[in-house]
């Protein structure tokens, strides 16, 4: 039958899947042991020095010689990384340097003490995290671990050896563990070692020692080691069938439930359901049953919550019912999930059961068909103890509801007994119902009662024969008084649970307003800045937390986008752990298993894309636990964040594809257009040339001469456009040294005149210098050029009308403007036209310029230490004036000048 | 001579300045337009002979007033374009252009192609039978091919796109119009063919197949039969 491989006994994909994970992680091996003692680290070196000699990359990260020769000895030649060490309640401690192990990253990495729990500031609380870190990081681990710290057997093992098991790994960490090795020892041969002293113990440790190494103790240990080994090996060998696909008995249709409520049996009860999933090699489920109106975050809440947590870590999978029966929600959920046993503690049970005689447990039991229940019992009868039914009446409303209780009773015996005065009523018990239903409708149902209870005692105690007294002459008047009693208790019952019904779906009311606030304000938001500030708000508003904080990506790092309270920076503990949440996309910092000492709670913003943030959250309280409410709505918030987030980001990123578009149009365009610029002087050059050899003889001297004009001029225009493009890369290059003589600001203005009225014979250029200009600092060729330049385009597009020259001293400056009278420039293109290649568009729609000339004059200008800019409208709505600023150099520096 | 019309559209006012000299002396009738509107309002209401139209104009693409041109007339175009304008030039003798000279042009090069231009309008009317260049004879009738009076022997689609070729005389083809005509317009962009056939064609009729002179390569574009004459 092994040998059968037809097309329906394919390889199982979950079992090849696991296999595929185990490839992409490093290969765990466990040394297990009994107790200590029995030699792990001994063995674990051993093997490891053989590795190093064949040549395997060994590191060891972390091994407790407990100063033993012979261990010590071992540790020669092999390379130790150093220990971190820290300081905690002023003492040193030497902790294992997870990040230098992940730096130095080895084939493979020694790490003793599996179950060591870590010096607070360590990013993990306990060392197990550590190793699958490293894990994760490809590193193949070798560690030691002794069967007493499995989670799943602490219970067990306090029982038989009577200590208390502190330090504990989860059974998974073992489980997924890729290989064991068993390191066994006869007790007697340990109980001998221990004598010989060949066994370390820390001082504290001495005293158990007596009561924990007897022969009757180790044997019951090595057999749990020996069995939990055994069992792994069996598991290998059927993961290997399933793996291989040949059939076999090895398909366990077991299915576990486990039944937690708020009881401190609960872990027990969870511990003993691992251990019968394991022995039955079956999945368990770990569910608990919610009341639908139950109020979120009690205390109760906390304990369930933890029960859970234990039972996640020792592999199972969690689940939170909702409904009012117990058994029925469980046997529901027992139906629809095959499961085949349910494991039930012996609870406590509720005032109703009590009264019916009847527990969850004996009701499963009663009820469940075909299903399997266990029944676990605790040590003692009951562990905490029972706060009185009226003791908790008391305690939880006394402040308010038990003295408005009083005080309202108060007030109706004073009303009882003036109307009794005044005219004789028969049934005086009535008003009292009118206090109950105030205190049910004011207070809720605690306060009712209370009112009811009290009124009951008020009523016989006032106003039933004997008068001032609690007891009760007439058998009638008895009956009475306990009908009053029970209508009172239940309006004040059925009026209050109206009245927290009201307030519940008030809260609820409240909290899907808040929501629908938060996504409106959300989506009203489009700068990611506002998105993370109106989250950040809304979140320290509804978490009532310390404070809030969101961070995002940027450069690589993580940034703190958003704060509220606002904050400046973290500090270098909360920045780790904001970097773990993104990196690994998981909760970090409090109340998580990394870095727990840190006073946020880190959580991933999540979408479809990926990781797009971290945000944190400082509780007011660090002792409380989350409640499921409060969790729901952590998630929401997260959830809209990140969403809204993503939206930003994704408009961001459109932006700059748009922009890059923009710019690629840009430059295909420029590229254009120089190619005309270039290519037409050039075109009519080659064509009047070719022209006049062609048709010269026949044509009229006047023609001849036009066409040998065009030839000079597209000559000339093609010499201006180079000498622009070169002066541009010179500027562009910072080759330009321009020279910084004294320049004589009225001479160079009128030598530019002159220039462009010969270049442009058709424009009208008036020239207004003040009297006694300073002269100013620079070079006069470029300042006459950039001159030049402009009234070159003021002529371009002054719309034929007059082009006007200025010149006046300014504070420590002399201003120049060329002012036109053309349509103007919008002003939000006044600092674009010194933009390179930028152009106006001309009235008749025809390219005009080379785009350069004002960017030049731009890069002239500053390179001489003056300034250049745009003003628009220039006169009378209409006009462009540009103005030039230089340095003027003041008189006793121009005498000395002189001198 | 001819007193044939001719409609410089250019906003370069330079560019006209030796055109139309150049143009008169050459006999055409010269009229000019400086932008898009105002030369498709000329080709339509006085009826233009040829349109030398420069493809960077101010107001409108120069490609859409061949396409819109086109929508009613059959005048000839041609275009001038930039050298490294390859994309542009095929675009404009795909939508109806029917040649291009690059700028800058000597003045003899530009007057040959107006001339081609003009003489292809006419005889485009007329059957083509038989065509002599260089030594070369086609005729069309006898479904015949010689050099210098002896036979050349071609297969069918060789004979199709020499007359494909040859019927456009000194006129620019582009890839898409000769593979439209020859293989058919599902084959429109297998520019690869037309290189391979081509090279055999030429092994078959030029004189000295390394120097074509009888089917010129128009680099990026197309190709272009020898003027007859």
């Amino acid at each position: 039958m092994a040998n059968d491989r037809n097309s329906e006994r394919r390889p199982d994909p979950d079992a090849l899947l696991a296999l595929a994970g185990k490839g992409r992680r490093g290969r765990l091996l466990v040394f297990l042991g009994a107790a200590p003692g029995v030699g792990k680290t001994y063995a674990m070196l051993q093997r490891a020095k053989l590795l190093r000699q064949e040549g395997v990359d060994v590191v060891v990260g972390l091994v407790e010689t407990h100063s033993r020769a012979e261990t010590e000895a071992l540790t020669q030649g092999l390379e130790i990384l150093p220990r971190r060490v820290t300081r905690w309640r002023d003492r040193d401690i030497e902790e294992f340097d997870l990040d230098a192990a992940l730096r130095r990253h080895p084939k493979l990495i020694i790490v003793d003490e599996l179950a060591h729990t870590n010096a607070p500031d360590s990013r993990h609380p306990k060392r197990w995290q550590d190793v699958e870190e490293l894990l994760d990081a490809r590193i193949d681990v070798w560690t030691a671990l002794n069967i007493q710290h499995l989670d799943s057997l602490a219970d067990i093992v306090s029982r038989i050896a009577g200590v208390t098991v502190r330090e504990t790994v989860p059974d998974t960490v073992l489980r997924d563990a890729d290989d064991i090795v068993l390191v066994d020892l006869t007790s007697e041969e340990l109980i001998q070692r221990l004598k010989d002293g060949k066994v370390y113990l820390p001082e504290t440790a001495r005293l158990a020692q007596q009561k924990f190494f007897t022969l009757r103790n180790l044997t019951a240990l090595r057999e749990i080691a020996l069995r939990r080994a055994a069992a792994r090996v069996d598991d290998q060998m059927v993961e290997q069938l399933r793996q291989s696909a040949i059939e076999g008995p090895w398909e366990t249709a077991e299915r576990l439930l486990v039944c937690v409520g708020p009881d401190a049996l609960s872990l027990s009860v969870v511990r003993a359901a691992s251990r019968l999933a394991t022995g039955l090699n079956a999945s368990w489920v770990a569910a608990t049953v919610d009341k639908p109106s139950g109020e979120a975050g009690s205390a109760s809440d906390a304990a369930a919550d933890a029960a859970l947590r234990l039972a996640q870590t020792l592999g199972a999978e969690t689940t939170r019912l909702v409904g009012h029966d117990l058994p029925e929600e469980i046997l529901r959920y027992a139906q629809r999930e095959n499961i085949t046993q349910i494991v039930v503690g012996r609870s406590r049970a509720g005032f109703f059961s009590r009264l019916l005689g009847r527990s969850l447990s004996e009701a499963l039991a009663r009820r469940a068909s075909l299903i399997g229940v266990h029944i676990v019992t605790g040590d003692k009868p009951r562990e905490a103890p029972q706060i009185g039914p009226l003791a908790r009446l008391l305690d939880r409303s006394l402040p308010i509801g038990a003295l408005a209780a009083a005080a309202s009773v108060a007030v109706m015996v004073g009303l009882g007994e003036a109307l009794d005065a005044w005219l004789r009523l028969p049934n005086l018990s009535m008003i009292f119902l009118i206090a109950v239903v105030v205190c049910a409708a004011r207070f809720g149902v605690r306060s009712a009662i209370l009112a009811a209870v009290l009124s009951f005692l008020a009523y016989d105690f006032f106003f039933v024969p004997p008068l001032y007294q609690f007891t009760i002459a007439q058998p009638q008047e008895f009956f009475a008084l306990t009908i009053f009693l029970m209508v009172a208790s239940l309006v004040g019952w059925l009026a209050g649970r109206g009245r927290d019904q009201e307030r519940l779906a008030r809260e609820h009311a409240q909290a899907t307003r808040s929501l629908f606030e938060f996504s409106r304000k959300l989506s009203g938001a489009v700068a990611l800045a506002d998105i993370l500030d109106t989250a950040t708000v809304h979140a320290q508003r509804t978490l009532e937390a310390e404070s809030v904080v969101m961070l995002l990506p940027e450069e690589g790092e993580l940034a703190l986008s958003a704060a509220w309270p606002p904050v400046d920076a973290l500090n270098a503990g909360e920045s780790s752990a904001a970097r773990w949440a993104f990196d690994k996309s998981e909760p970090s910092g409090w109340r998580t298993g990394t870095l727990p000492n840190v006073r946020f709670q880190f959580r991933p913003l999540v979408t479809s894309r990926g990781v797009v943030g971290v945000c944190g959250f400082a509780p007011a309280n660090r002792e409380a636990a989350i409640s499921p409410t409060l969790e729901h709505a952590l998630n929401l918030i997260l959830e809209q964040t990140a969403i809204a987030a993503d939206r930003a980001l994704l408009v961001k990123d459109s932006v700059r594809t748009v922009a890059l578009e923009e710019n690629e149009k840009l430059r295909s365009t420029l590229l254009a257009s120089l190619s005309h610029d270039l290519r037409t002087p050039l075109a009519t050059i080659t064509g009047a040339v070719t022209t006049l050899r062609k048709f010269g003889e026949g044509m009229s001297a006047q023609q001849r001469d036009d066409l040998l004009a065009s030839i000079e001029e597209e000559g000339d225009r093609l010499t201006r456009f180079i000498a622009n493009l070169l002066d541009m890369s010179r500027i562009e290059a910072g080759a330009l040294r321009p020279q910084r003589d004294l320049v004589d600001v009225a001479e160079t203005v009128r030598a530019a005149i002159e220039r462009a009225a010969k270049a442009f014979p058709t424009s009208p250029i008036v020239a207004s210098l003040a009297q006694g200009l300073p002269y100013a600092r620079g070079d006069a060729n470029l300042i006459e050029q950039v001159l030049f330049n402009l009234l070159d385009n003021a002529q371009k597009y002054g719309d034929g009308g007059r082009v006007t020259v200025h010149a006046r001293p300014e504070g420590a400056n002399v201003l120049i403007s060329v002012t036109d009278e053309g349509p103007g420039i919008k002003s939000a293109d006044l600092e674009r036209i010194f933009e390179k290649f930028y152009r106006g568009g001309r009235p008749d729609g025809r390219r005009a310029g080379t785009g350069l000339g004002l960017s030049i004059s731009r890069g002239l200008i500053e390179a001489m230490g003056g300034r250049i800019w745009a003003e628009s409208p220039a006169i009378k709505r209409r006009g462009t004036r540009i103005v030039i600023a230089m340095p003027a150099v003041a008189a006793d520096e121009l005498a000395k000048a002189a001198s | 001579m001819t007193g044939q019309r001719i409609l410089i559209v250019d906003d370069e006012p330079q560019i006209l300045r030796f055109l139309r000299p150049a143009l008169e002396a050459s006999g055409y009738v010269v009229t000019h337009a400086s932008a898009a509107h105002e030369a498709l309002r000329a080709i339509a209401n006085t009826a233009p002979d040829l349109v030398l139209l420069d493809l960077g104009l101010p107001d409108m693409d120069g490609k859409s007033v061949i396409e819109q041109a086109r929508q009613f007339t059959r005048v000839p175009i041609v275009v001038l374009s930039a050298r490294d304008r390859e994309a542009e030039k095929i675009a404009a003798l795909d939508l109806g252009a029917d040649d291009y000279v690059e700028k800058p042009f000597a003045i003899g090069e530009l007057l040959a192609r107006l001339r081609a231009a003009l003489r292809h309008a006419k005889s485009s009317a007329a059957a083509m039978t038989r065509i002599e260049v260089d030594g070369l004879t086609i005729d069309a009738e006898r479904r015949l091919v010689a050099r210098d009076g002896a036979p050349i022997k071609l297969t069918p689609r060789e004979y199709d796109l020499l007359t494909a070729l040859a019927g456009n005389p000194g006129r620019v083809m582009t890839h898409g119009q000769i593979l439209t005509a020859v293989w058919g317009p599902a084959h429109k962009n297998d520019t690869q063919y037309l290189r391979v056939f081509i090279g055999q064609l030429r092994n078959k009729i030029e004189r000295d197949p390394g120097r074509p002179v009888l089917i010129r390569t128009e680099s990026g574009v197309g190709y272009r039969f020898a003027e007859i004459g």
